[in-house]
């Protein structure tokens, strides 16, 4: 077990340094220069050769690299060419509250879309099922800037039963300011006892959380399903009935069990994605996370700043993959690592 | 005896609940499309911080373009000596830092010279200073190479601010300020989000109706910034689609402000590039913009055809300059002088990507050249990529048409007339690769009048500008409206085109 995880993580190094090699080439071969970015509008032709020289692009390429990864290896990101800010400090600004946003939508995928599942496959081909399948299609296929916009509209607009934006109301975080401790609001004012903070921050999450949740909620419908209906078929389940088991242990005890694998790795591999699906969820709704960070270095070429972004997103999918694997072996006995 | 009790109970929670509600802070928001914070130093910020730097940090002067006359802010008063190279500030007295230490004119003199040897923003206004000198503990003079207009200089929007010199940039970037205004940094989140307090110390007192606290936040989403002005969760916003503001101008909550900026739309001509090497060329397609279709179609009315180069409002523009105007038979017979009766040509325009106003100019006026027989290749790019392109080494390898955007640095014409049209020996803004002697001669001599003379520097700033309406090296297209939307309820806003997108919070107050 031990090797075969050292085996991963070495192998996780190798993927890692390739995507840094990738990204780093990609970045330099668009067509733009960061040091007149650097130095602002309207610089002179003298402030641009200095920020060349300040930033080290005067250098070979390869020069370049050995010293980003230097650089890595010390703790150092690099500085962000549009916010002037270590990458690291403000990849430490915006994380939280995008992973925030992100396990609050796989949490709503996971309590909301098992049960469906589950619930759909036991009625199968009834209105019930016809039903759930309808929300996993609209989950997976509705375009996630649309679904936001018109939540926006809906709950905010028309009912007003929702916040537009942002993860605090304004107010709350100006009067009862949560005390950061892992940047993630919820749990922070909730270990706080801060309770205005703790109501706002549940009514803010919850419009752009259930956009990130559509995809991923979708899946675990159509997936939880799918293999219900394969293990439902199988004939330790026909035993389980032959014995009297209640219809209802029999599907959430016996069937949905070994059900489970699969779904828990697709959900753990969107986890990665929905990191993504937060480019546009965050512009939407103002969250202020790594979704908006990101994409606004990849619209100005602030290379330093896509390159942590990058590292940081392989990393996670790097890693996600050895968790998966990993506890999969835990749940099913079949599986051995090695 | 029950309802007694009720009383007392609902009297204590009433007298406990209403300080509460008394001291419920005072806050305005501002609602920006992009990041709040780009610099941290005010020795050279250069970029959107300005929005809020101007409610921490103060200019000596501050200038108002309408009126064309200085407001005293850290100084009362000043002069200047008959030759125009020494201005003497006389310095308001009692004014603190945020840091505690006093303003006076060894600060003063601190804070400038920081600005100058870190050489970077926009310090090349003080270019002009030789030397400041301290006179006295609240007296302040600069001795100048040659003369120039100080009282623009030091009322400059950027790399003008007077913050006590003890700190360096490390410092900043923690999130401190060091300045005078009327707030200071309460918190920040990333460049996302900027909260200023009010600081008891200002020297302006706090009496009347302030703002306690100003958020300044990133709303990047324009329906997400539309919806936030429509609830009143934002007293401000700018950049709105064209559609959006159209939209809520029947909102009785929302007021719609617009002001003539400083910013202009030009077309640069490549002047070393055939055909348009031709001035012949370049004038006939001064002859081709839609301009009137631009400004209705394109800006919904919010702005309005240039006159030469200079902005209108800033002073350096005059109605004494020639304006083109849309003529195809004009630009036909223009043609047919320099060789091209049916056209038969192709032009490559560029212009930043993003910008959709931009794109709408360049397509419509792409129509009207296409009747001329003229190819126009309208080819959006990233600005850096624009501007790399416009600089290659092989002046044919270079766009035909560049098509930016201009502000000055400080409210002189100077900004507009040398950056893009003054020789240039390495192209850095004069993107038309335009080199005339005696403009360049002229826009000097204005440069050094302004301080001493202004209406001399005036009458020569509008000859130079009669001289590129004759050399065509390129056209201003229309010059920009500022457009906001604004909570009904704020009082006290006036939007001054010097000091682009900057709400001076301290003046404005929700009725």
């Amino acid at each position: 077990m031990f090797s075969y995880i050292a085996r991963r993580l070495l192998l996780a190094l190798v993927v890692v340094f390739g995507v840094l090699v990738v990204t780093f080439l990609l970045t330099r071969v668009v067509p733009s220069d960061p040091a007149a970015r650097w130095v602002g509008p309207h610089a002179t032709a003298d402030q641009i050769a200095a920020a060349r020289a300040e930033l080290g692009l005067d250098k070979p390429l390869y020069v370049q690299f050995y010293r980003y990864l230097a650089g890595l290896v010390k703790g150092d990101w690099g500085i962000s060419i549009r916010t002037h800010r270590p990458v690291l400090q403000d990849l430490g600004t915006y994380l939280p509250a995008t992973l925030e946003l992100i396990l609050f939508g796989l949490f709503l995928a996971v309590v909301v879309g098992l049960p469906l599942g589950v619930l759909s496959a036991a009625h199968n081909n009834t209105p019930i099922d016809h039903l759930s399948r309808l929300v996993s299609i609209a989950g997976v296929a509705l375009p996630t800037f649309w679904l936001g916009m018109i939540l926006q509209l809906v709950f905010f607009k028309q009912l007003r039963w929702f916040p537009l934006s942002d993860r605090l109301d304004m107010m709350v975080e100006l009067l009862s300011p949560v005390k950061k401790i892992t940047g993630f609001y919820i749990f922070d004012s909730l270990i706080t006892g801060n309770l205005p903070a703790l109501k706002s921050a549940l009514w803010h999450i919850f419009l752009p959380g259930l956009t990130i949740a559509a995809y991923p909620l979708g899946l675990a419908v159509r997936m939880t399903r799918a293999t219900m209906l394969e293990v439902l078929s199988e004939d330790y389940i026909r035993t389980a009935r032959a014995y009297g088991v209640p219809e209802t242990n029999v599907h959430g005890v016996h069937a949905l069990r070994n059900a489970l694998g699969p779904v828990l790795t697709v959900l753990a591999l969107t986890f990665a994605y929905s990191l993504v699906e937060a480019f546009l969820v965050e512009s939407i709704f103002t969250w202020p996370g790594l979704g908006y960070y990101a994409s606004n270095a990849i619209m100005t070429v602030d290379y330093p700043a896509i390159m942590g972004v990058t590292l940081l997103i392989s990393l996670t999918y790097v890693f996600l993959n050895l968790l998966v694997d990993v506890s999969l072996a835990f749940l099913d006995p079949r599986i051995r690592l090695g | 005896m029950l309802w007694k009790k009720i009383l007392a109970v609902a009297v204590v929670t009433g007298a406990m609940l209403l300080p509460a509600l008394a001291e419920q802070p005072q806050v305005a928001m501002y609602g920006y499309h992009s990041e709040v914070t780009v610099f941290w130093d005010p020795a050279y910020s250069f970029s959107n911080e300005i929005i809020w730097m101007h409610n921490v940090y103060e200019t000596l002067l501050r200038y108002d373009p309408f009126t064309d006359q200085f407001q005293p802010v850290l100084a009362e008063g000043y002069e200047r000596s008959e030759d125009g190279l020494t201005w003497t500030f006389y310095l308001r007295r009692g004014v603190k830092f945020h840091t505690g230490r006093e303003m006076n004119a060894e600060a003063v003199k601190g804070a400038i010279e920081r600005t100058i040897s870190l050489g970077k923003g926009a310090w090349y206004i003080w270019d002009a200073v030789e030397s400041i000198e301290v006179v006295d503990d609240y007296t302040v003079a600069f001795h100048l190479k040659y003369p120039a207009p100080m009282d623009l200089t030091v009322a400059a929007c950027y790399s003008a601010f007077i913050f006590d010199p003890a700190y360096d940039h490390d410092w900043y970037l923690q999130g401190h300020d060091s300045g005078t205004g009327p707030y200071t940094i309460e918190r920040f989140e990333g460049n996302t989000l900027m909260v200023l307090e009010k600081f008891e110390g200002y020297w302006g007192g706090w009496e009347g109706n302030h703002f306690d606290k100003v958020v300044f936040k990133t709303v990047p989403s324009p329906s997400t910034l539309r919806l936030m002005v429509e609830s009143g969760q934002v007293d401000i916003a700018y950049q709105l689609p064209v559609s959006d503001i159209q939209a809520l101008k029947d909102n009785p909550n929302v007021r719609i402000v617009h002001t003539p900026s400083f910013q202009n739309l030009l077309a640069l001509f490549n002047t070393q590039k055939p055909p348009l090497d031709n001035p012949l060329v370049r004038r006939a397609l001064a002859y081709t913009i839609p301009y009137q279709d631009v400004i209705q179609g394109v800006l919904a009315g919010y702005g309005r055809q240039a006159r030469g180069v200079v902005p209108y409002g800033l002073w350096g523009w005059s109605d004494r300059v020639k304006q083109y105007t849309l003529s195809l038979e004009t630009a036909k017979l223009l043609l047919s002088e320099a060789g091209y009766p049916e056209g038969g040509f192709k032009l490559l325009l560029t212009y930043v990507s993003a910008d959709e106003n931009e794109r709408r100019v360049a397509e419509l006026w792409k129509s009207q050249l296409a009747k001329l027989g003229i190819e126009l290749e309208v080819r959006g790019m990233p600005w850096d990529s624009q501007w790399e392109l416009g600089q290659a080494p092989d002046p044919t390898k270079r766009q035909d048409i560049f098509l930016f955007y201009w502000w000055p640095d400080y409210a002189h014409p100077h900004s507009f007339l040398s950056a893009m049209f003054q020789t240039e020996e390495e192209i850095v803004f004069n993107l038309c690769y335009y080199s005339n002697p005696l403009y360049d001669e002229l826009i000097t001599r204005a440069a050094e009048l302004a301080g001493i003379d202004r209406a001399e520097s005036i009458n020569m700033y509008v000859e130079a500008q009669n001289v590129l309406m004759e050399d065509v090296p390129g056209v201003s297209i229309y010059d920009m409206e500022y457009v906001r939307a604004v909570n009904a309820k704020l009082q006290g806003y006036v939007d001054n085109p010097a000091y682009p997108h900057v709400v001076w919070w301290y003046n404005c107050w929700r009725g």
